[in-house]
């Protein structure tokens, strides 16, 4: 049975229930849309680290007793909170709900639920009657004052969550005026992420359409303007002298002369972590994660089969082994041509770096169909695909063969490629160079033609074009090339 | 026609002693009384009154012992003015050191400050199978700026969180200091040709630090033979 809270109750924990393990449930109905986030603060009640910022662009804490589950069961968002294993510095879990486009007048109903191994324990239900024009709600709080506690709070913020923020945080509110007024026109570094709005890291612009806060990866909590911008102006330490010169020369400099660069100078703070920080691991989204362009790295589990040699880095307890594609017949036959796709098998528990000779690199889900891949541009893909090696035979071809890789099943397959590929879709004819052919879509008629004529050697054993391949197929048919002839 | 090369890739302003144009080429602002140390050859253009020393005599037992442990030659430039400096569309990789020590691959070392105490030094740990073999690193100590290149965009892994396995091939640089254990993952059916995983030597990196990593594994040889 549950126990009805009703605004501002408290209520220790062990009196809902002897379980530590919390699902927490939000409900909010109404016009607009809501995001909650679950902030977990200090002894202070001030927010001292961004990790604890629970919010969809950082689903979980570094330890995972906090997480972020999204709708579920009626519930608008819900969270995974294991008390155990919070951090002793983390004192009290808020959830809050803010947005930009409703007020909390406005909800029709809402609710904010404890449920305890699929039990429901606690629940304080409100509505817009308990509020006004606020656009930030605190909803309830799980804290530890000697023992856990839970507390139906409700507590509105006019403001929306920029005053939230300022009441837990602070820092941004008394960081606001300290910027000197050179750094008011601040610009990020170029290649930075899009300049926030200057008065918080994160909150949405005012009144702006979107529903979400901006989406910039994980925005430090209470960051200077700019967000994850690797030069927070307030902590920059006395620029070197010469480069100080060069910064007071510029602001005389028209702003019109350059029209994509920053015009004001920005000092990067020592230290190479500061400069290294945009090339961070990143977080992980799931079994494969797209580290840049150019790098994948892989959550093992399941084995996963790669193109020999191309793993850079790994975490964990990994072995590789050979992978033996089909006896002594298909080896030989790569050997002679060098077509052949040499693997190797990824297995153990971690996270490999994969990357090849600095080819961009694209996830591809498969969801059970098929695609024909050109052998050189696989790079990984999961084992549990079927696989079938094929040869396309023709005298015009180098080698006189084409292998490609037949791909079917449930699972993803990483295709690499020199250069940003295009995908051609096919409705007439297509011809494309061989290889330059990354992949192409199942069930088309692929044949091999020699479409140039003159046929000459530039330099001896290197023929000046090769074959194609002429495509016909219809519907969904599509073919990728790369600007770049292997 | 003016506007595109005028506006768009016009210099960038002055800033940092040393900073990125574009993400493939390294701008240093040159004064007197702080040399860089560069890449032979890896100029593309200055700016004001640079000399450019290939061998300065003070250097050259280094630069010699250098050049045969990593194949990579030093130039020393000294002036006042600004100075441009790539390495065949390779990502640059700018960072300011401080108090920080830095081992870098030989290779992947574009300029760096003078004021840096530096040296070739052989990694400690890595043994190989024959004596006289061993990874030799540029390594980089103290207060200045350094320039790196990447073939690719690179990655920063922690050391921290778990002890991370490098193929030496892909390996830029790393924090110096860090324990450092090498690992054969080559079997004895790797012996067989054509049955090898094709990663048979990693290194492993742990502590408090970092290790930099591209996404390609460039076909040079770290490990020199020396007499």
């Amino acid at each position: 049975m549950a126990t009805e809270f009703s605004r501002g109750q408290k209520s220790p924990l062990s009196n809902l229930t002897p379980g530590t393990d919390l699902y927490i449930g939000v409900k909010i109905d109404g016009p607009g849309s809501w995001d909650i986030s679950c902030f977990g603060l200090d002894e202070a009640d001030k927010l001292s680290d961004d990790d604890y910022f629970i919010f969809f662009n950082q689903p979980k804490s570094p330890e995972e007793s906090i997480q972020l589950l999204g709708a579920q069961s009626g519930d608008t968002e819900s969270f995974r909170l294991t008390l155990d294993k919070v951090p002793d510095k983390i004192r009290k879990l808020s959830i809050c709900a803010a947005s930009e486009d409703a007020t909390a007048g406005q909800i029709t109903s809402g609710w904010f639920r404890i449920v305890v191994g699929g039990e429901e324990v606690a629940k304080f239900s409100f509505s817009g009657s308990d509020f006004a024009a606020e656009r930030a709600v605190i909803i309830g709080d799980v804290y530890m004052k000697s023992v856990w506690r839970v507390a139906a709070v409700g507590q509105g913020f006019a403001g929306g969550l920029a005053d939230l923020i300022r009441s837990y945080g602070g820092e941004v509110a008394d960081d606001e005026p300290a910027p000197p007024p050179a750094n008011t026109g601040f610009a990020p570094p170029p290649g930075g992420p899009a300049p926030a709005p200057p008065n918080t890291g994160f909150a949405p612009p005012p009144g702006g359409p979107a529903p979400a806060p901006p989406p910039q990866p994980a925005p430090p909590f209470g960051a200077p303007p700019g967000g994850p911008a690797p030069a927070p102006p307030q902590q920059a330490p006395p620029m070197p002298a010469p480069a100080a010169g060069g910064a007071v020369d510029l602001t005389k400099v028209p702003a019109g002369g350059y029209s994509d660069t920053p015009t004001q100078y920005q000092p990067t703070p020592p230290g190479a972590m500061n400069s290294l920080e945009q090339y961070k691991e990143k977080p992980t989204t799931g079994r494969y994660t797209q580290q840049s362009s150019k790098m994948i790295k892989v959550t093992l589990g399941a084995e996963v089969l790669t193109r020999k040699g191309s793993m850079v880095a790994y975490q964990g307890n990994i072995e590789f082994d050979h992978k033996g594609s089909g006896g002594l017949k298909k080896m030989l036959e790569n050997k002679m041509t060098g077509q052949g796709l040499s693997m190797m098998i990824c297995k153990g528990e971690g996270e490999v770096f994969l990357a090849e000779d600095a080819t961009d690199l694209h996830i591809v889900e498969l969801n059970g169909r098929t695609i024909n891949i050109n052998a050189n541009n696989i790079l990984c893909m999961d084992a549990t695909l079927s696989v079938e090696t094929k040869r396309m035979e023709s005298a015009g071809l180098p080698g006189g063969g084409f292998f490609h890789i037949e791909v079917t099943g449930q699972g993803t397959v990483v295709v690499m490629t020199h250069g940003t590929p295009m995908t051609i879709p096919v409705a007439g004819p297509t011809s494309t160079d061989v290889n330059a052919t990354v992949a192409w879509s199942a069930g088309m008629r692929v044949s091999v033609s020699n479409q140039v004529r003159v046929q000459r050697n530039l330099y001896a054993g290197q023929s000046a074009e090769a074959g194609c391949l002429d495509f016909m197929g219809m519907g969904e048919s599509f073919v990728v090339v790369q600007p770049y002839e292997v | 026609m003016d506007g595109f090369l005028m506006q768009q890739y016009q210099a960038t302003p002055i800033g940092d002693r040393m900073s990125n144009h574009g993400s493939k080429m390294a701008k240093i602002i040159m004064q007197p009384g702080v040399d860089v140390m560069a890449k032979a050859g890896a100029m593309v253009a200055y700016k004001g009154l640079i000399d450019f020393n290939p061998n300065p005599p003070s250097m050259s037992g280094i630069i010699k012992s250098f050049a045969t442990g990593e194949g990579v030659q030093l130039m020393q430039a000294t002036g006042q003015g600004e100075l441009y400096v790539a390495d065949y569309g390779k990502e640059v990789v700018v960072m300011q050191l401080s108090n920080e020590a830095l081992s870098v691959n030989g290779p992947n070392i574009l300029a760096f400050e003078n004021t840096l105490q530096w040296g070739i030094e052989r990694v400690k740990d890595v043994k190989m199978a024959f004596s006289g073999m061993g990874m030799f690193n540029v390594v980089l100590r103290g207060q200045g700026w350094v320039a790196l290149t990447s073939r690719g965009t690179p990655a920063v892994l922690d050391t921290r969180e778990a002890p991370t396995f490098v193929d030496t091939d892909a390996l830029v640089a790393f924090t110096e200091g860090l324990q450092i254990t090498p690992r054969r993952t080559a079997k004895f059916s790797s012996l067989i040709p054509g049955r090898g995983s094709g990663e048979a030597f990693q290194l492993g990196f742990q502590g408090q630090g970092f290790v930099v990593v591209q996404p390609a594994e460039d076909a040079s040889s770290k490990f020199s033979v020396r007499g």
